[in-house]
């Protein structure tokens, strides 16, 4: 799968389809990989494709990177969760789908975490949206690459993090803001979360706006608590789960908690999920007479 | 530094009662950047007015805050105040601190509400430092209106605007204007026939030279703003050629083919290249597509041999006619309820249980029956007839719950009607209440039972059926406490008013507002009847909610006022309360777009020297922008603000509290 993955790339770069392959490749030891961007047919040989390909490349789509932009149409080695924020950049006009070649693979499970990994995917090292999830067979791509799968994801949702939202929805509203109080206030303010994320993608952030400054920049809880509460509202019925800003967090704020509670409600409410349709509106900003509109009673 | 004058009003003692307005004045007047401070009995009185304009001048003011009632109430007062002082209208701001402060205090040691008072104009004086002066937009209008709806409020609205001198464009969806006022027989409470003093409005309108006829006709797609309108039509194919048609009517009279009238509701047939009745406007058939065997078989085709100017051609085509107009008015009128939802009446399923339209059709001389009540089963003249009222309005579970306001009144014209058609029959009438209230109605009721001897039973009918041809009506009278049955010949059932089918599909189209019973919302209930909130839309008629003719025709009228005062002038000038988008800023995801619900941002980019796109971005349109804020709230990337409400004065209002 690894070979025709590289035959892919070579392929697209050497009939000048695209310009950059995007993908997975070893770092310098060898130990876990990382982002790789392929120009010429004759490096295709480093793409690598393993359950250690966790990052979500998508972000490297968005004009984040200018520079990766400048080098021409890209085609982007992508599973099934990375091609759902593929989805939203489209819908977003922030992509335009006929100027990105996405090679879908078929995948079955990631690692958590690349220190994880003991050379076995075992279910206990993988994240609950491998669990969970619809799209081990790609749903939106020019090719698709790999054997399907045949996994069916459990009717109800499960895994660690659907149980920590259960214990924390049990919980008294004043024990809840305790704990995230608590976790909040380890956030450094490095914007890690912000930088992963490919949905993040506004040249400049509300925190960044000093005019006024609405955010407090400064690591006080203060600060701390509305720029979280800020990244999630932005990504509410927009963020697709793949977990990359829990991944990026150097102090291991649980956002993946926030993250999934927000999808939880927008279903519940809207019956929206994200990343499916790249020509749906995330339900924040459009009226349907048929939103259901419980909430609001 | 700002030199800032703020005004204390006291309201009588609306305010005073409850603030220490001179406190208020003194302690504002220690901030920095206020130069002058003052607090008076009436501010929005000339005096008060004039004590601005004097102080802005002396004092040469750079902005003013006047703390008083709502921006509502008197926003634009002290506005035009200042304007005329020499200040940018847009310097001037309103605290509001009786509405959302000595109103709700009761604190009569005026403790609360004057601390409250001193926050909230505080908080506006900060606002008000970074507030920019803005200019009034202005933008061109295009003098045409377009009138959807040709029954009455549509007809006079049309004749009011043409009668001013501008052109209007009338679109029917039926071939003839008319509406649902030409199947009336009779109107109350004067008595005259309704085709009487319809027919010479209709006549006129498609006389005189300002007013475009598009019957049979429907509008697919309204873009743009007040002013500039694009509206593309569709005219559906009539088969018949407008222009030479004479109106002789020989194709009808040798069409061999005949259908059921939806105009006289089931109770006659008619052929299927038809007018709808014989006064039509304009006198020109139409064929019945779907029922032609001409056009959908290519069989028979008599209507074209008999043709004199030989103006039918069977190949006729829709058109799409594109307008472009400065003002709409919606005069789309309203529907019966089904009866169908009502089965202890029998209606559909009893021959003689008949709807108020239809008794209009009996009752009418140009009707089915020439005038002559008849029952629809076997043309026998009823001897009893009982009209049921409130059939589906007032009634929460299987109907409306409004009242449509004009039964009561017709089941008496209809009780007169019988009456004096049927001399010795004998109407009796199930009512809830008699609602009456208009010039002349209670007298017309009065009339209706006292002279005309209906019987008028207080109760509800419980059931209808047949029995050896006569309709049995079951029923309460709740004044006597009994139980009634009475063996009618005829029962007729007052149904609800309920707004048109596709009333919800015109107003997405419109981009206006409609209620959960699908009736257009008016801007204001009573201060605004006739607006919409989107501007230069204008509403007319039951498409608002259930009325009567002269309250229909009175909206015409109005609307129609509304239509000519906007054209008075070449431009129009409005509030420049418009959202802004940041060009450095906007990353283009065009979620603002989306989720604009006025149409009024567009996709824009900015283009190189060489024409290639360099950026993309969103655009407001100040024309149709109607400064609501939604985008504001969608922006991600806080790239949208909006003019008179920035971030910074809101950010700085929030502050300095």
């Amino acid at each position: 799968m690894e070979n025709a993955v590289r035959e892919k790339a070579k392929g697209l770069l050497t009939s000048g389809e695209v310009k950059v392959v995007i993908g997975w490749g070893w770092n310098r030891n060898g130990t876990r990989t990382t982002p790789v961007f392929i120009t010429r047919p004759e490096d295709a040989g480093r793409l690598v494709w393993n359950p250690l390909c966790v990052n979500n490349l998508s972000v490297y789509l968005t004009r984040k990177f200018k520079d990766i932009q400048a080098l021409g149409r890209p085609a982007i080695v992508a599973k099934g969760c990375d091609i759902k924020n593929i989805a939203v950049l489209v819908s977003e006009a922030q992509v335009k789908r006929e100027d990105v070649y996405i090679i879908g693979v078929t995948c079955d499970g990631v690692v958590y975490r690349q220190e994880l990994w003991k050379g076995e995917l075992t279910p206990n090292i993988m994240p609950t949206k491998c669990h969970n999830c619809d799209v081990r067979n790609p749903h939106i791509a020019d090719c698709v690459i790999g054997d399907r799968s045949g996994f069916v994801p459990p009717e109800a949702p499960a895994g660690m993090v659907f149980d920590r939202i259960k214990a924390l929805d049990a919980k008294e509203s004043a024990q809840r803001w305790e704990f995230w109080i608590k976790e909040f206030s380890r956030c450094v303010k490095c914007y890690a979360c912000r930088q992963v994320c490919s949905l993040c993608y506004c040249e400049r952030c509300i925190t960044e706006k000093n005019m006024p400054q609405w955010i407090e920049t400064s690591a006080h809880p203060r600060g701390n608590l509305s720029w979280n509460l800020t990244r999630a509202m932005h990504l509410a019925g927009r963020c697709t789960f793949c977990g990359e800003c829990e991944r990026a967090c150097p102090v291991n704020i649980p956002l993946n908690l926030v993250n999934q509670k927000l999808i939880t409600v927008v279903k519940d409410a809207f019956d929206y999920r994200s990343g499916y349709d790249a020509s749906a509106h995330p339900p924040m900003i459009v009226f349907s007479p048929e939103d259901k509109e419980n909430f609001i009673k | 530094m700002p030199r800032i004058g703020v005004f204390v009003c006291q309201c009588g003692n609306n305010i005073a009662a409850t603030v220490d307005t001179k406190k208020v004045a003194e302690e504002m007047g220690r901030l920095p950047g206020v130069v002058y401070t003052c607090d008076y009995k009436f501010m929005c009185s000339s005096p008060g007015q004039e004590m601005l304009k004097q102080a802005i001048k002396e004092n040469n003011l750079d902005g003013v805050i006047v703390s008083a009632c709502s921006p509502h109430m008197h926003e634009k007062t002290f506005r035009k105040a200042s304007e005329a002082a020499g200040l940018n209208p847009y310097r001037c701001e309103i605290t509001n601190i009786r509405e959302q402060c000595s109103w709700v205090h009761h604190d009569r040691t005026k403790a609360v509400g004057t601390v409250k008072s001193m926050d909230l104009t505080r908080m506006t004086i900060q606002r008000l430092k970074k507030n920019r002066p803005l200019d009034k937009i202005r933008i061109p209008v295009r003098k045409r209106a377009l009138v959807i709806g040709g029954g009455i409020a549509g007809i006079q609205a049309a004749l009011d605007i043409a009668e001013g001198g501008r052109e209007v464009i009338l679109v029917e969806k039926e071939p003839s204007i008319g509406g649902n006022m030409a199947r009336l027989s009779e109107t109350f409470p004067t008595m005259d026939c309704s085709q009487c003093i319809l027919t010479p409005k209709m006549v006129e309108a498609e006389l005189n030279e300002n007013i475009k006829l598009y019957t049979y006709s429907e509008v697919e797609k309204v873009d743009g703003y007040i002013g500039n309108f694009t509206v593309r039509i569709r005219r559906k194919s009539k088969y018949v050629d407008e222009e030479r048609c004479t109106g002789c009517g020989e194709c009808i009279e040798k069409c061999p083919f005949k259908v059921e009238s939806r105009f006289e509701l089931g109770l006659a047939k008619r052929k299927v290249i038809y007018t709808p009745f014989p006064q039509s406007v304009p006198n020109v058939p139409v064929i019945d597509a779907p029922n032609c065997p001409k056009i959908q078989k290519d069989r028979c085709g008599v209507c074209a041999l008999v043709c004199g100017p030989k103006c039918i051609d069977f190949k006729m085509e829709d058109r799409i006619e594109t307008v472009e107009v400065g003002a709409i008015v919606v005069a789309t009128g309203y529907q019966l309820m089904p009866n169908a939802r009502f089965g202890e009446y029998g209606y559909g399923r009893i021959k003689d249980v008949i709807n108020g339209m239809q008794f209009e059709r009996l009752a009418s001389s140009s009707g089915p029956t020439g005038g002559e009540i008849r029952r629809p089963s076997d043309g026998k003249v009823p001897d009893s007839v009982v009209f049921i009222q409130c059939v589906g309005s007032r009634d929460e579970k299987k109907g409306v719950s409004y009242c449509s306001k004009v039964c009561c009144m017709y089941t008496a014209k209809h009780t007169m009607l019988y009456h004096h058609k049927v001399h010795g029959g004998k109407a009796y009438v199930f009512y809830m209440d008699i609602r009456c209230a208009g010039k002349r109605y209670e007298e017309f009721v009065r009339r209706a039972i006292e002279h005309d001897g209906a019987m008028y039973l207080r109760g509800r009918v419980s059931r209808v059926y047949e029995r050896d041809g006569k309709v049995i009506v079951q029923g309460a009278d709740t004044l006597s406490a009994s139980q009634v049955e009475i063996e009618a010949d005829m029962v007729v059932l007052a149904t609800a008013i309920v707004s048109r089918d596709g009333a919800d599909t015109l107003a997405q189209r419109l981009g206006i507002g409609y209620d959960r019973h699908r009736f257009y919302n008016e801007y204001h209930p009573k201060l605004k009847p006739v607006e919409t909130v989107t501007a230069g839309i204008y509403l007319a008629g039951t498409c608002i909610g259930p009325m009567d003719i002269p309250e229909s025709v009175a909206q015409g009228s109005a609307a129609a006022s509304k239509v000519l005062a906007l054209f008075s002038a070449d431009e129009m000038s409005r509030e420049p309360i418009t959202a802004l988008v940041n060009k450095a800023t906007c990353n283009a995801c065009w979620d603002c777009v989306t989720a604009c619900p006025y149409s009024a941002i567009e996709k824009d980019a900015v283009k190189n020297r060489q024409g290639e796109i360099v950026r993309r971005l969103a655009r407001v349109n100040d024309g149709v922008c109607q400064g609501c804020g939604v985008c504001v709230a969608a922006c991600r990337s806080k790239s949208i603000d909006l003019k008179g409400y920035t971030d910074e004065q809101v950010f700085a209002a929030i502050n300095a509290f």
